[in-house]
């Protein structure tokens, strides 16, 4: 199953993001400046984490591995920006990753714009600038909207929202997942997932 | 030092008599009995005194963190549960019983190292711990329900996230085999404890956590995790999760013979069920909490009850396989486990009960009217469902099994008791799996091993648990295209000596028999065994994973040497108190030591570290047996290294002051 949504969402891809890149081209840094708050367009990011569900084990690695690189050592699965969900009786296990949507609800919400697309590295991740957001999570109820559980998480300790970044480009999860499960998908010229090619719920 | 990460500060007690929820400081106890088994055995040394019977409320069940638990240290899903065990014989004593999964971190996170539960509820509860805080709630609509059935109620109540330990009819009945369950087939089993927690009416314990665990040096712990990862496990070659992407590499469990899940199904009908993706059965590998191995796989299909198989769901009911030699590894030979695991049977004991019934029929010792087993069908789906169901609901012939096959075979007497200790090598020792017997390749075909002999008298539990030292004998089997059956002894003593040499200090130990071949060489078995305790205390404390640690034996170099230092580097990065690796092992001797304190003032003595008779008749494969005068030199040899009194087995008054016990010594001193 994953996999065929995985395909799909690719597909739809390909075609919807060469009308994208037209634009982007087109419009070049004038589009990247109107990625502000307000239904404007968002440059798509050209990094994606994709997880082939039917290999994972469950094992949630990939979670500890996320806090313990983000959080300074504090291991926690609520403080993971992925998140293995488990039906433990019936063995299924996904991995949820943050899409790095093409649209992303999240970053639209924020009010203070601590919700930014991160060119320093060329991921182009959705990421949260941690100096600037003031704990509102309105980027938590956004993206709940669209996606279960919500990718963006509060951190109760530290008040702020947290969210999956890349890693700087070179995700943990998916360096340290033993099975496999989780690869990077790369594209130059950007990837279309995410909202609104894809909703979950 | 202070620690700065790890322990997450609290204990929680919970005395069910009086409904009183307290907490107490887990530095009280650490970082000098580090956690989990070293943890327990502190507790238990102070509150479980020796009049205290397994099934009486004053007894504790104490469930046990170690300072990686919640953290990203590998196969730290692992926790201990400890107490006086009822499976334990002929006299009740402490002992200890490791379970996987995913229940232990939770309970760090919820803000607990560990929980000890005392007293006993009027009526059926279970215990909700969430955040900081613990409830007893009523559990009387669970009582009575199966272990799936008790966890999908609680799902519903608390949320999925819920992790539980929970147990079925057998417990509830105080079987003296009845194990603690938490998903889908993790279970303490060793020691009965699922019985102690019936007594004291408390059929779960269900956590959810949303806090956190402090590591104090996190760059350092990913530096270990990926040192581990490469050491033990791939990733999948094209999607194939059992296989690695690099061809020749083995995963570094049980000796490099077995992969990732490989301790899933044997061949027959249900792996090839398994393998036909159109069936609608299938096999996944299935990973306890950050294990970067998963050596389980889970188990489903239509018809059939989804779970993990693990060697215990594998072996339990292999007469199956006699019965219908056509069908292999039939569904009948995973339900009967997986009816096990519902009924909250501890699987290994059934390993031993089971054959042992069959000899006892072909012997015409017991009849299928006495028993009210349909005996003459072993291997049945009839013949275990009526075994497993009168043994849960203590019916008939069920209510003397559930005291487990030793005291069933002792209350029978005579014949019965003799053909049962094919199965127990020494009293009080739990039944269980062929290849962790005394002998290298199992009993009564294989070889004889000093080592595990001295191993098997000293414990009192199925010894071999620690599987590193019997994983090192196999890997070396493996090496030489030879399995753990048929491994020729001479043929690994060359690729056992860097290895022994690496990890217990001699390279010579490595040769178990004597030159002419003919008699056993017993001259390093208890410098070896003292060094396997340590690793083996230290394992359980930090609580990291027996298949793993401590890791002796490398399949894929070609000196096979592994690497002993990786658990105190893991508690060293974890908490930010260094550790080297022989002050880690002077704590395994303190720990070792303090258990053993705890076995004497139980009532143990040089007498009880026997093995049965019967184990000093048999010859090995290669014609050599073990004899008494040898191991009881070798006992006083171990006795010796140990500090403790050579006559009676007692840790003396100086080594433990020396070792920082003093009130243990002045406790064991008072003992009359």
């Amino acid at each position: 199953m994953a996999k065929e949504v995985d395909r799909r969402t690719l597909l739809k891809g390909l075609t919807l993001s060469a009308i994208g890149i037209g634009s982007v081209v087109a419009f070049g840094d004038l589009l990247e400046i109107l990625t502000f708050p307000n239904g404007q367009k968002v440059a798509l990011a050209k990094a994606v984490i994709f997880a082939d569900k039917t290999l994972c084990s469950g094992c949630r690695i990939c979670e500890m591995v996320c806090a313990n690189f983000n959080s300074d050592g504090r291991n926690a699965s609520s403080l993971a920006r992925i998140s293995v969900e488990k039906e433990y009786l019936k063995g299924d296990y996904q991995p949820k990753v943050c899409h790095q949507c093409a649209d992303p609800p999240c970053l639209k919400v924020c009010p203070v714009t601590a919700l930014q697309v991160d060119r320093q590295t060329g991921t182009y991740a959705r990421v949260i600038d941690e100096r600037v957001c003031i704990g509102c999570q309105k980027c938590v109820e956004a993206c709940q909207r669209y996606f279960q559980p919500s990718r963006p998480r509060f951190d109760l300790q530290r008040k702020r929202a947290i969210k999956c970044h890349l890693c700087f480009g070179e995700p943990q999860c998916v360096k340290f997942c033993p099975l496999g499960v989780l690869r990077l998908e790369r594209s130059e010229k950007g990837l279309l997932v995410g909202y609104p090619v894809m909703r979950e719920n | 030092m202070a620690s700065q990460g790890g322990w997450v500060g609290k204990i929680l007690r919970v005395d069910l008599t009086t409904r009183k929820i307290s907490e107490t400081s887990t530095f009280d106890y650490v970082p000098k009995f580090l956690g989990g088994r070293g943890l327990g055995a502190k507790i238990c040394w102070d509150e479980v005194l020796p009049e205290v019977g397994a099934f009486d409320p004053e007894n504790r069940i104490v469930f046990a963190t170690g300072p990686l638990q919640g953290t990203l240290a590998p196969t730290s899903g692992r926790f201990m549960v400890l107490g006086k065990a009822p499976q334990t014989g002929p006299i009740e004593s402490f002992t200890r019983s490791g379970v996987g999964g995913h229940f232990a971190p939770e309970l760090k996170w919820a803000g607990y190292d560990a929980v000890i539960v005392q007293g006993k509820a009027s009526k059926p509860v279970y215990l909700w711990i969430t955040d900081q805080k613990a409830e007893i709630l009523d559990a009387t609509r669970l009582w009575g329900l199966d272990t799936y059935q008790a966890q999908q109620i609680i799902w519903k109540l608390h949320g999925p996230k819920t992790r539980i330990m929970v147990i079925g009819k057998a417990g509830e009945n105080r079987s003296r085999i009845a194990c603690i369950l938490t998903d889908t087939g993790d279970a303490s089993g060793q020691g009965g404890f699922g019985g102690v927690m019936g007594s004291k009416n408390l059929k779960a314990i269900a956590v959810r956590g949303t806090g956190s665990v402090a590591v104090a040096r996190p760059k350092d712990l990913m530096e270990i995790i990926h040192t581990v990862q490469r050491l033990f496990s791939r990733k999948p070659f094209r999607g194939n999760p059992y296989q690695p992407e690099e061809k020749d590499f083995k995963y570094n469990i049980w000796g490099g013979g077995y992969g990732r899940g490989s301790l899933s199904l044997l061949p027959g009908e249900l792996l090839d069920l398994c393998s036909d993706p159109s069936s609608g059965y299938s096999q996944n590998p299935d990973g306890c909490f950050a294990c970067p191995v998963s050596c389980r796989s889970h188990v489903k299909g239509p018809d059939i009850i989804n779970g993990v198989a693990f060697c215990a769901q594998s072996y339990m009911y292999l007469e199956t396989m006699v019965h219908q030699p056509e069908k292999g590894y039939s569904k009948i030979t995973w339900q009967a486990a997986k009816l096990a695991d519902l009924l909250g049977i501890n699987a290994y004991e059934l390993m031993a009960i089971i054959p042992w019934l069959s000899d006892c029929y072909r012997e015409k010792l017991i009849t299928e009217e006495g028993t009210g087993l349909p005996l003459k069908e072993i291997g049945s789906w009839k013949f275990i469902s009526t075994l497993l169901q009168k043994i849960a609901n203590r019916e008939g012939f069920g209510d003397l099994l559930a005291e487990g096959g030793q005291r069933a075979a002792a209350k029978l007497g005579g014949k019965a008791e003799k053909f049962s200790q094919m199965y127990y090598p020494r009293t009080g020792k739990f039944g269980g799996y062929r290849e962790h017997w005394v002998y290298l390749g199992g009993f009564p075909t294989g070889y004889a091993v000093p080592t595990l002999a001295l191993m098997w008298v000293l414990d009192n539990r199925d010894a071999m648990v620690s599987h590193s030292y019997i994983s090192m004998l196999w890997g070396a089997a493996f090496t030489i295209g030879q399995n753990a059956l048929t491994a020729i002894p001479e043929k690994i003593f060359p690729i056992l000596k860097p290895v022994m040499k690496a990890a217990f200090g001699s390279a010579e130990a490595a040769e178990f028999f004597q030159r002419d071949g003919k008699s056993l060489n017993w001259q390093w078995t208890a410098q070896v065994t003292r060094r396997y305790h340590e690793y083996s205390l230290l394992k359980d404390s930090y609580v990291v994973c027996d298949i793993l640690f401590p890791y002796l034996f490398n399949a894929n170099t070609p000196d096979h040497v592994g690497d002993v230092g990786l658990e105190s580097r893991l508690y060293s990065a974890v908490t930010g108190m260094d550790m080297g690796l022989e002050e880690s092992f002077q704590k395994g001797e303190m720990l070792s030591t303090l258990e053993r304190a705890l076995a004497v003032r139980d009532g143990r003595t040089r007498q009880d570290d026997i093995l049965h008779s019967l184990y000093f008749e048999k010859e090995d494969a290669g014609g050599r047996k073990y004899l008494r005068e040898d191991l009881e030199r070798s006992k006083s040899d171990y006795y010796r290294l140990m500090g403790w009194d050579v006559k009676s087995g007692t840790p003396t008054r100086s080594t433990l002051e020396r070792l920082g016990l003093k009130d243990v010594a002045e406790g064991l001193g008072r003992k009359p």
